[in-house]
């Protein structure tokens, strides 16, 4: 038989669960998708997906992961349902504008639009590693490469990132 | 003992890497200890770069809005045993005496009753909101029924494409006064006539649509009286324009 009380309380506490890692998931999703209309749409899309199935769920500390892999997929999903054209980034970045933008700060505004330019294949571990909180062994869990594989990827991040916004790269190590 | 090469290398990919071996270079090296500040300013900017701001609009939908869970009434105690087999099978006999009287009297009534059941998937879906539907998300439910809605319908909270008897059918919200209405565009099931509905709290109308099959509106709560709900059908039935 059901218990109507806790069954009650299971669903409040998912909602908090939900409310507490959503502006995360927003970037996250924005960050993958660099757009914020179709972040927007997957983050909703992955809530529905995720009440379907909190069930699945059996330990709220691994909700961040279980969220992100959930928007993962459904980021996948919108490219199956929509053919995308070639990306000029230039028109994201002046899309995204308002989103770039920072108060006060141009060096950010400046970070943003380069993160903007680096390739999905380096941005997305990127992201993880900074805006998550994952580990190496995380993100090559989530992505499903190897630790070194990970590592290259995040140190090219860094080092085009770090090129891209004028910073002193004299000392950056070669491969 | 690790090179400034392999330190640079090892750093630049984990900055908040504190392994021993490149604590024990960076204490020998002053050019890597420089470059490790350099990096680790950057690094704070990067993350300040990554936590743009989030529509505080989007933060507003409220995930979810619990239904009232059925109570369940158990036994009482000190029933004796035959008494509750009497009253169980009673209630079965009653049960299909209803549901049989309820059926002949109107065959709209089990469509009602899909069309409640749905609203238990999808509880979030009840939020009370100023907030309107990204458009772009309602664009694209619209248009996957091949359907647009005019602004005349009021505010629309939430849309998703739903899976229902076989077809995808648009789930709407509308925002009114008196709280959150809900709408599904039921292009694949005819009603011959308007068909009220008051069950598991859920109070609603399904209303034929002439050529699109119907319109089912409903509410939860006491907010709205079924007048009301039969206004904003006919609201939206008249902003609808099927395209196809």
């Amino acid at each position: 038989m059901t218990d109507p009380v806790g069954a009650n309380k299971s669903r409040a506490r998912f909602q908090a669960l939900c409310q507490s890692l959503r502006p995360d998931l927003l970037r996250f999703a924005f960050w993958l998708a660099r757009d914020r209309a179709l972040a927007e749409d997957v983050v909703q899309e992955t809530m529905i997906r995720a009440w379907k199935a909190q069930d699945s769920l059996l330990d709220e500390g691994a909700a961040k992961p279980w969220f992100l892999t959930i928007i993962r997929r459904e980021y996948a999903r919108s490219f199956e349902r929509k053919r995308f054209v070639t990306v000029d980034v230039e028109e994201l970045i002046a899309k995204e504008e308002p989103m770039l933008a920072a108060a006060d700060e141009q060096e950010l505004m400046e970070l943003r639009s380069a993160m903007f330019k680096l390739p999905d294949e380096y941005r997305e571990p990127l992201v993880m590693q900074v805006l998550m909180g994952y580990s190496t062994a995380e993100i090559a869990a989530e992505l499903e490469l190897s630790n070194a594989a990970v590592l290259t990827r995040l140190f090219r991040a860094r080092k085009r990132l770090r090129a891209m916004c004028g910073e002193d790269t004299s000392l950056d190590p070669e491969e | 003992m690790m090179d400034c090469g392999q330190y640079r290398l090892a750093i630049l990919a984990e900055p908040s890497n504190d392994d021993a071996e490149l604590r024990l270079h960076l204490a020998t090296c002053h050019e890597c200890t420089r470059y490790t500040e350099q990096l680790r300013r950057f690094e704070g900017r990067l993350d300040r770069a990554l936590r743009v701001e989030v529509n505080p609009r989007m933060m507003e939908h409220r995930v979810v809005t619990p239904l009232r869970a059925p109570r369940s009434r158990g036994a009482r105690p000190w029933d004796p045993p035959h008494r509750r087999w009497l009253a169980a099978a009673a209630s079965v006999l009653l049960g299909t005496a209803v549901a049989v009287s309820l059926w002949l009297a109107a065959p709209g009534r089990s469509l009602a009753a899909d069309v409640v059941g749905h609203m238990a998937e999808e509880p979030y879906a009840w939020a009370r909101t100023e907030v309107p539907v990204p458009e772009a998300r309602l664009d694209k439910v619209l248009t996957e029924s091949r359907l647009r809605l005019k602004a005349s319908a009021g505010l629309v909270s939430y849309a998703n494409s739903c899976s229902f008897r076989g077809h995808l059918v648009p789930h709407l919200v509308v925002q009114t006064d008196a709280g959150p209405v809900t709408v599904m565009v039921l292009t694949h099931e005819t009603v011959r006539s308007a068909v009220r509905f008051n069950e598991h709290g859920y109070r609603g109308v399904i209303v034929p649509v002439h050529g699109h099959g119907s319109l089912a509106v409903l509410e939860q709560g006491p907010n709205m009286d079924i007048k009301a709900v039969e206004g904003v059908a006919a609201r939206v039935q008249g902003a609808l324009d099927w395209t196809a």
